[in-house]
């Protein structure tokens, strides 16, 4: 299990960074589709399969398959590549490696609170995670449940409206 | 349960730094989603080290957000590459003056 975490990181990790530093868009969209396999493996190991599923389906499968149509259909290798300046990107190192110290001290100096809920790891295996996560979204999260229909509406309309050639 | 929340921040402080350096629209859309899931790992680890299951019904409404962002994002990057026949974040500048 232990090496499983660390490869599914190393993964996600590296291809994490191959999408900042590549500089054809289309190379970092496949990286981008690698690194959210990793993320769903390392869903899987924390015992939530069906976000995993819901990972490679919807990141890797719609919202990926959307970004790559939209690189092919603006044709991105015609247009000149803008090279980001050296002030911007030392900048951009610095503001991230102190967003990172920060994030860290406060990772390993918080007081960390014991486990309170009743899902442990036994119950979700025995009842499965679907389940569970079906019966909470139509119960206790149903109004949030609703409005993500209603935002997914929007976005719709939103997109076609964008998209169209007069406002 | 600190060795996943370790990662999650490695990687959001990768989108971050994606999202200051890069410009390219979509390269820093790519970006924006990496710090999304990067979150998600977050919500994830947590909620199965507090034996909840809150965690993991926010990360289903985050990837549907994401979702709905990502389509608004892309049909926003379709009118700029028309208006200005390119994607270079800083030519988006009308509200410099």
């Amino acid at each position: 299990m232990e090496e499983l975490f660390y490869i599914f990181s190393f993964i996600a990790i590296f291809s994490a960074l191959m999408v900042v530093i590549m500089r054809n868009p289309l190379t970092s969209a496949l990286y981008l589709i690698l690194c959210f396999f990793a993320l769903a493996g390392l869903y899987v190991m924390l015992d939530m399969q069906f976000l995993a599923a819901m990972q490679i389906l919807v990141y890797a499968g719609a919202i990926m398959v959307l970004v790559v149509l939209v690189i092919m259909l603006l044709n991105i290798s015609r247009i000149k590549n803008v090279k980001s300046d050296l002030h911007q990107k030392i900048i951009g190192i610095l503001i991230a490696l102190i967003l990172f110290i920060e994030i860290i001290v406060y990772i390993y100096n918080g007081a960390q609170k014991n486990p309170t809920g009743i899902f442990t790891e036994a119950l979700i295996k025995k009842v499965g995670n679907t389940k569970i996560i079906g019966q909470f979204l139509f119960t206790v999260y149903m109004l949030p449940f609703e409005i993500a229909s209603v935002l997914l509406l929007v976005a719709i309309v939103g997109a076609y409206l964008f998209a169209k050639k007069k406002y | 349960m600190n060795n996943y929340l370790t990662v999650a921040s490695i990687i959001f402080c990768i989108g971050a730094l994606g999202v200051i350096t890069r410009k390219n629209l979509i390269v820093v859309f790519m970006s924006l989603e990496l710090m999304f899931n990067a979150a998600n790992l977050g919500f994830v680890a947590a909620s199965n080290y507090l034996n909840l299951i809150s965690g993991d019904i926010f990360v289903i409404f985050i990837i549907v957000v994401a979702a709905a962002e990502a389509a608004i994002a892309l049909g926003i990057a379709i009118a700029f590459y028309r208006e200005k026949g390119t994607l270079d974040i800083d030519r988006a500048n009308e509200l410099k003056n």
